[in-house]
């Protein structure tokens, strides 16, 4: 809040959230027409084409059996990865400018791993038999292999996205009932649902405090367990490049990293176009950013850690991985990696950067474009380039590969478009709890 | 019939004290409504317990064991050698087992919210809307006349800005 502004009061909070949520503009109504529009043509377009002439439709090839979807998928996973564990750290540590921002760094993860669980249908090539991961009695008594991290990443993520989501609606309850008593028509009818009678009584605070903190204590050992695991789909294998114990804190630092740069743009355009600026603050981005250039450096560590191990050990699978890393065909997209992911992110020492709204939006998106890119080649230099040349074969994404890519990007967009207009997208409840307690009118009472 | 005096105050600390002076004048247990979660009530209200994390601690026990025989069942039950490793291996299912632990802690200690904090309820009750906004609210149930006379001489003197008589919706 700046100081030239008169100081908000509780009911402040009501109304700019409840406005926020039932004011809804010309500008909300076109953004949401171009991101729907682009998901059906950029998304599900591609897909039904996919499905129908088959999965042959995609660059994929033999040895480079997973491609873009895939690497989409981890990039999906990783930035779903800051909001609920970020929100669950800070919550134990009692952070105050957590408040202002978890619900939406939440609703970020929930929506991440919505996209992302949608990549894999994506890439499954049937996904009409997807339930056959799930373990059920079946006529032909066959059950899942539980020895397969594949499967580890079914139960996983299943149970990441049962946390995320119980989490996100628990710490939303209160805030819930508050909307209800504003609102009117369907709005009022959903709020009466979604609050389940909530009144804000001490035993029902009580209750929501001690719940939510074990939710908490649960949840983050649940999220560095899901990118442990998204790691092991690849170092359990004994590809060169992939057969690395480093790579599940790889993984979870990246996916981290990533998500934390997600959080950035989501504040930005939050504290944009939805008019948040006395809830999302300069303080906040600055408490981000000083994140985000620890992140980097540990992200920085691990990848020369990664190269180091593979140069000193000089086995020559291992060595041609390095070499084909660092000066072949995908050697652009690493150098732009290092450059976008370990470089760029060091302007962070500025405080004037951390503070400044547009630098830490562009450096964001920059990371961001890094991520992706490193997930891209964690696939593509590793299993286009196994051990026998005669094996090795370059991979392309193909056009419905990209398209889905970018189609996914509108999804996650019109999700996130939907549920501002429907969650609470500050905490109402704990933001006022970060204000000044409203002190007695008059302090003479004769108690 | 039973009615309810309910005095909206507009700060935490008048409210605490209200409830602990209707306490002390022999009322039923008095019930604070506020906008967020206040300190210092178990202090003038007694102690609360909660159950919360007897679900939360089963519901992890029992995803723990559960997870593991699921892994192990259906192993067994559908017998699959591969290069003569054994059928139960201990570690790939102790990461089931995991991941179930906490699925299952999650989902009981929501159980366990939701029974120990009597939710959801679905009909309606007392309650004033403005202990959402800025208001804090101190409600108890009244028998008769005279205890509300009685419980709003208490409330005002406390500082209540305001108070209310509420019949029983039920």
């Amino acid at each position: 809040m700046s100081s030239e502004q008169k100081p908000m009061q509780y009911s402040d909070v009501n109304d700019d959230i409840v406005r926020s949520l039932v004011v809804t503009g010309r500008k909300y109504y076109i953004t949401l027409a171009i991101a729907v529009t682009v998901m059906v043509t950029c998304f599900y377009f591609p897909w039904f084409y996919q499905l129908y002439y088959g999965i042959g439709a995609a660059g994929m090839n033999n040895p480079t059996v997973w491609g873009t979807y895939l690497a989409s998928f981890i990039f999906w996973i990783g930035l779903s990865h800051s909001g609920t564990l970020l929100s669950c750290v800070l919550h134990i540590t009692n952070s105050e400018w957590r408040k202002a921002m978890y619900r939406s760094a939440e609703a970020m993860t929930l929506f991440s791993l919505l996209v992302a669980v949608t990549m894999v249908m994506v890439h499954l090539g049937r996904p009409w038999f997807i339930h056959w991961a799930a373990p059920y009695p079946n006529q032909m008594e066959l059950w899942p292999n539980f020895r397969s991290p594949l499967l580890f990443d079914v139960i996983a993520i299943t149970t990441y996205l049962t946390g995320s989501l119980i989490f996100i609606y628990m710490g939303s309850i209160p805030d819930f009932a508050a909307v209800r008593d504003r609102t009117s028509g369907w709005r009022y009818h959903l709020y009466v649902l979604l609050s389940l009678g909530w009144r804000g009584t001490d035993t029902e605070w009580h209750r929501l405090g001690w719940a939510y903190t074990f939710l908490a204590v649960l949840i983050i050992p649940l999220a560095v367990s899901v990118h442990s695991i998204v790691s092991w789909d690849f170092a359990m294998s004994i590809v060169p490049g992939l057969h690395q114990t480093i790579f599940a804190p790889y993984f979870v630092v990246g996916a981290i990293y990533s998500g934390t740069a997600g959080i950035v743009t989501v504040m930005f355009v939050l504290r944009k176009y939805m008019n948040f600026e006395h809830f999302i603050t300069k303080i906040h981005f600055d408490n981000l950013g000083k994140l985000l250039l620890l992140l980097s450096l540990l992200w920085s560590y691990i990848n020369i850690l990664e190269l180091f191990t593979a140069w000193y050990g000089g086995t020559s699978t291992e060595y041609e991985q390095l070499r084909y890393k660092l000066t072949g065909y995908y050697s652009p997209l690493y150098w732009e990696m290092i450059l976008f992911c370990a470089v760029a992110p060091l302007l962070l020492i500025s405080k004037k950067i951390r503070t400044s709204f547009v630098p830490m939006l562009i450096l964001s998106i920059v990371i961001n474009i890094g991520m992706y890119t490193e997930r891209f080649l964690i696939i593509a230099t590793t299993l286009s380039r196994q051990y026998l040349p005669e094996s090795w074969r370059l991979y392309t994404p193909s056009m419905v590969e990209i398209s889905i890519l970018v189609g996914s990007l509108a999804m996650f967009i019109t999700l996130f478009l939907l549920f501002v207009k429907i969650f609470p997208s500050v905490s109402i409840y704990e933001v006022k709890e970060t204000m000044p307690k409203p002190q007695k009118k008059n302090g003479d009472r004769s108690w | 019939m039973v009615s309810h005096a309910i005095g909206l105050f507009h700060d935490p600390e008048s409210a605490l004290h209200a409830a602990g002076q209707l306490k002390s004048a022999g009322f039923a247990q008095p019930e604070i409504m506020s906008p967020v979660p206040i300190h210092g009530v178990e202090e003038v209200l007694g102690p609360k317990k909660s159950v919360i994390k007897r679900f939360t601690f089963f519901g992890g026990i029992f995803g723990a064991l559960g997870g593991f025989a699921l892994a192990a069942g259906t192993a067994v039950m559908y017998l699959h050698p591969t290069g003569g490793r054994p059928i139960i291996t201990i570690p790939p299912f102790l990461i089931i087992s995991y991941e179930m632990t906490i699925l299952c802690g999650i989902l009981a200690t929501v159980l366990g919210f939701l029974i120990s904090a009597r939710l959801p309820v679905f009909r309606e009750r007392i309650y004033v809307p403005e202990t959402a906004v800025d208001k804090f609210g101190v409600t108890v149930p009244c028998d008769s006349d005279e205890q509300f006379s009685d419980a709003e001489r208490i409330l005002e003197q406390a500082g209540a800005e305001e108070v209310r008589r509420l019949g029983d919706p039920s």
